[in-house]
């Protein structure tokens, strides 16, 4: 038997003399060593072993255990103490608790409710498998004096390229994702089925891209796109159309015209990522006209990439520009076309992550719904700043009811507390107070997650699921606790007993001069919400109420008009004979988000080899278009469709003509496009606006035709429920398949903006919290402002001071910090929000009378804040205070 | 005042102690108890016991003289003290008092014992 099994186990023996008394040790630890060598020659060492473990753990009686260690027993003492305490003193004075915790709450539930909001932005597109080899590509083009611009269209035989030039990629694939053919949104119905059925968010994707993007797939896999006109849907899609059922190989219609086979069913897209579409078009085999496929001068499809595992990016993107010179330049050559010579100096190829793509796309166009970095670092600063603010509440609050407790910490010093006791007692009321305000904060966010979702446009909810939420969210206490609890703790614990029982308690200046640095804070804050609110708003209005150059008001949109086909023509004149409708046009271009848009480049006829071409829009529209917009005509005529050579004619906005160099006489001009007839020019309207109003008003070039998706109709009454009854019944006899879909292009209009609505919805919530928290903070101080000025106010009444007098001296004080605080916040939430407006080219100013508007809200509700308990210190009865002298 | 009411281990123990005399040590009580009662133990709690006693004033105690067995450490001995011997005689004549009171069953036993 080795020598070393002779012997007790070593760890029990050494827990034994950590935690033994000393001077028991030697007779213990030799009691059990006998017993040990007894049992291990009766029965085993091994049962010795046990044996002994079994009695050293017998030995941990509070009689045997060291008398230093046993100090620990008195600390659940102590923190039942020190928690009873805290109750009491929140009992005590209920309502400064309850404004305590009440703005802590809310600032924690806003902290929590913007951590949900970052953290769900920051989550987009972090899913997949092989998340570093996935890229988008981006055209970037860096003009001196310029700013940078990007965007994310390739001509289509940019596939073939990359696959011929790259082999060392795993794969390619585009996405076609804006109104384009069948892009966009449509008229479905199942094959054998008869009645339409309006879905949107369809898009053209290479069979690849499945792959690329990982797409989790239902039925079939990720080939299902490889046959031409195939069609992969979203599993809500298909148990909408082919319930409990796999509907692999049945084929739908869309828009009456063009059928398509399901190739497969992918789950549907979490809305954390950017590929929010319901129905995926194959681009296998495609040509949308004879030779597309390998045209370089068409840019509509968007590429993605899969890097083989481990190959670097950035060596990628570099070797990308090998594209540009072997494939587009040579083409532009060939075409004549003179932007050649900038495309070599000033374009450049980017690889984007695909993660980046939901936040990190300024200046990039894309047509996909972004998030913005910016948006989260700005919410990140309003979540730190209303805990701070919360936090601070919380500093003022204690350390303004010194008065109250210095008399208490005194005592607890003389009778032996020690600074460590104090801080320790303080720092648990501290955590006291938090834990509740957490739990009500909780509770807030649990009944306005809804709001707030609605408000963001998001999905939240607090994800009770993830373990690591519960240590995160004890994590978070303590911080709070820490943050909220130390001053005080520490500035309370430094008192000298003799001083505060003597009363002489130091209301240090130093002290008040801080607890008004505070305030001051608060307030700037405040006053910097209340100025973003205001100016959000008033852009706001300024985008919904300005002269758009159209009229957008009772105007109907019937939307999916263009499966009347032949009809249109007949439905369009029924609805005109309708007494209530002023005029009726049939378009796919409108001048709100949503439609159609066709950027082309114009020259002067014969021009177009010498000069650079004017980027403009091309809508088609019909004769009534102008009328029914209220556009007005400057110059020449309208388009007619009894004038045959109308249909090479064009009407131009100011903005074309001043571009094309026309000056006044524009009537009559030749322009091109390069692969359209020349145009002459019939006309000139007036500017309006049809794009974001973050762009000035760009060139516009109205052509004749009469195919369209939309069918806008004017009323000139205010009956609408009844108008639109006799117009859906006229839909009705022509279209007994399809039910009528129409909005009403001011909403249509107004959605457009929904991204300047929110932001302002999100300042006012924020601003109103910041001010509810302000002004707690402020009413408690107040309240213990009078109380310590109590006997002073007295003394002054008895002399003879009116209550104005009193009034006057007490809120004096406080508006100067308010005033203050405006100085200071003004200039924060001026330039902030320049910076913001920066962006539109049509904005409002920033005017003198936004601040005097913030000041005057934030003086009144001070104020108003201030005033009950000053108006109480006024009209009491002055005996009160003096008599206990 | 000390409580100086017995409980039935403390009486055992208090009764092994004065009779294992020299011999009186944690251990050795414990191995005693565990061979006449039958009922295991543990010395953390013979010893525990044995503490209380002493606090009460039943017992005392002494270091004693090192064994090579447990590898060179001294040994408590206990023995018992006066107000320990009256508090097992009060214990036994409350008892004996109590028997007595109760009739026919096994009188002559406990008579015997007074005898």
């Amino acid at each position: 038997m080795p020598e070393s099994q002779q012997h007790p186990p070593q760890l029990a023996k050494r827990l034994l003399s950590w935690v033994l008394r000393e001077d028991l040790a030697e007779e213990v630890q030799g009691d059990l060593e006998e017993k040990f060598h007894l049992v291990a020659t009766e029965k085993s060492i091994f049962r010795a072993r046990l044996n002994y473990w079994y009695q050293a753990i017998n030995y941990l009686r509070p009689f045997a255990i060291k008398k230093s260690r046993s100090v620990h027993s008195k600390y659940p003492i102590m923190f039942k103490y020190y928690i009873k305490l805290s109750w009491r003193n929140l009992l005590k004075q209920r309502t400064y608790s309850s404004i305590k915790i009440g703005g802590f709450a809310l600032g924690i539930a806003a902290a929590i409710l913007i951590t949900l909001f970052i953290a769900d932005e920051l989550s987009y597109d972090q899913h997949y498998k092989d998340q570093d080899q996935i890229f988008r590509i981006l055209n970037a083009d860096e003009f001196p004096n310029k700013d940078l611009q990007k965007w994310s269209s390739f001509p289509a035989p940019i596939k073939r390229a990359i696959e011929d030039e790259f082999p060392e990629l795993e794969s390619v694939g585009r996405l076609i994702n804006f109104d384009w053919f069948d892009a966009g949104s449509n008229q479905l119905r199942v094959v054998g089925e008869k009645s339409n059925i309006y879905e949107e968010g369809f898009v053209y994707a290479d069979p690849e891209l499945l792959g690329i993007l990982e797409v989790p797939m239902v039925y079939g896999n990720h080939d299902a796109l490889d046959q031409p006109e195939t069609i992969v849907i979203s599993r809500d899609k298909a148990e909408k159309y082919f319930p409990n059922e796999n509907p692999i190989g049945k084929q739908i219609i869309i828009n009456d015209e063009n059928t398509y086979t399901i190739g497969g069913v992918m789950e549907n897209p979490p809305s954390n990522t950017f590929l929010q579409f319901d129905f995926l078009l194959t681009l296998s085999e495609k040509e949308f006209w004879p030779g597309e496929q390998t045209f370089w001068g068409a840019w509509n499809y968007s590429a993605f990439v899969k890097l083989r595992e481990g190959s670097d990016p950035k060596a990628f993107e570099s070797k990308l520009d090998l594209i540009k010179e072997k494939y587009i330049v040579p083409f532009r050559r060939e075409q004549g076309d003179i932007r050649v010579e900038n495309m070599i100096k000033y374009h450049r190829f980017e690889v984007q992550p695909v993660a980046n793509i939901h936040l990190y796309t300024q200046n990039t166009f894309d047509n996909l719904k972004h998030g913005d970095i910016k948006m989260v670092y700005l919410f990140g600063a309003i979540a730190i700043f209303t805990i701070l603010l919360a936090c601070i509440n919380f500093i003022n609050l204690s350390t303004a009811k010194l008065a109250n407790r210095a008399r208490e910490v005194g005592l607890q010093k003389v009778v032996g507390s020690s600074r460590i006791d104090i801080i320790r007692q303080y720092l648990t009321e501290s955590f006291l107070y938090t834990t509740i305000a957490f739990v009500v904060g909780i509770f807030i966010v649990w009944l306005s997650i809804p709001y707030f979702n609605q408000l963001a446009d998001k999905s939240l909810s607090i994800p009770w699921h993830i373990w690591w939420i519960y240590p995160a969210f004890l994590g978070f206490i303590s911080v709070i606790t820490f943050l909220s609890g130390l001053y005080p703790a520490f500035y309370l614990s430094g008192f000298r007993p003799i001083q505060v029982i003597r009363g002489a308690v130091s209301r240090g200046s130093k002290n008040s001069k801080l607890r008004g640095a505070l305030v001051v804070f608060q307030f700037a804050t405040s006053a910097v919400l209340i100025i973003c609110t205001i100016v959000t708003y008033r852009q706001m209005d300024f985008i919904l109420n300005k002269d758009l150059g159209f009229e957008k008001d009772q105007v109907l949109l019937i939307q999916g008009a263009n499966t009347l086909g032949k009809e249109s023509d007949a439905f369009k004149t029924e609805l005109k004979r309708l007494p209530f409708v002023k005029n009726v046009t049939y378009t796919n271009y409108l001048p709100v988000e949503g439609l159609k848009r066709d950027g082309n480049s114009f020259w002067r006829e014969g021009k177009r080899l010498e000069e650079e071409g004017i980027g403009a829009q091309k809508w088609r529209v019909d004769e009534d278009y102008l009328s029914t917009l209220g556009i007005k005509l400057l110059k020449g005529r309208n388009l007619s469709k009894d004038i045959a050579s109308d249909s090479s004619a064009a009407i131009i906005n100011e903005a074309m003509a001043q571009k094309m160099g026309f000056g006044d006489d524009a009537l009559g001009q030749r322009i091109t496009n390069g692969f359209e007839p020349t145009f002459h020019v019939i006309g000139v309207i007036e500017d309006f606006h049809f794009e974001d109003f973050k762009m000035s008003i760009k060139p516009l070039v109205l052509t004749r035709s009469n195919i369209g998706s939309v069918m806008a109709v004017k009323l000139n009454s205010d009956q609408l429920r009844a108008n639109i009854e006799k117009i859906s019944a006229i839909w009705e006899t022509f279209m007994p398949d399809q039910s009528i879909r129409f909005t009403f292009m001011d909403d249509s209009y107004a959605r457009s903006y929904a991204q300047v609505d929110r932001t302002s919805k999100v300042f006012t919530l924020f601003a109103i919290l910041a001010l509810i928290v302000a002004c707690l903070g402020l009413f408690a101080l107040s309240g213990f402002m009078v109380e310590q000025r109590g006997k002073e106010i007295s003394v002054r009444k008895v002399l003879g001071a009116s209550l104005t007098q009193i009034f006057t001296m007490l809120t004096g004080s406080f508006l100067k910090l308010v005033l203050i605080a405006m100085i200071i916040g003004a200039p924060v939430g001026w330039h902030l929000m320049d910076n913001w407006l920066h962006d539109y080219v049509y904005r409002i100013e920033i005017t003198w009378d936004i601040f005097l508007i913030t000041a005057a809200i934030a003086v009144s509700i001070a104020l108003m804040t201030i005033s009950f308990e000053s108006m109480k210190a006024g009209l009491m009865n002055p005996v009160k205070k003096l008599r206990s002298e | 005042m000390k409580e100086t009411r017995l409980g039935e281990f403390e009486e055992v123990l208090l009764l092994l102690t004065a009779i294992l005399k020299e011999d009186a040590y944690a251990f050795r009580i414990a191995e005693e108890f565990e061979a006449q009662s039958g009922r295991s133990t543990s010395i953390g709690s013979v010893h525990s016991t044995l503490e209380r006693l002493s606090e009460k004033g039943f017992l005392t105690s002494d270091m004693g003289a090192p064994t090579a067995s447990r590898g060179g450490r001294r040994k408590r001995i206990y023995s018992i003290t006066a107000s320990g011997q009256k508090a097992l005689q009060t214990s036994r004549d409350f008892r004996v008092s109590l028997w007595n009171q109760l009739p026919n069953l096994a009188v002559n036993k406990l008579q015997f014992l007074f005898s």
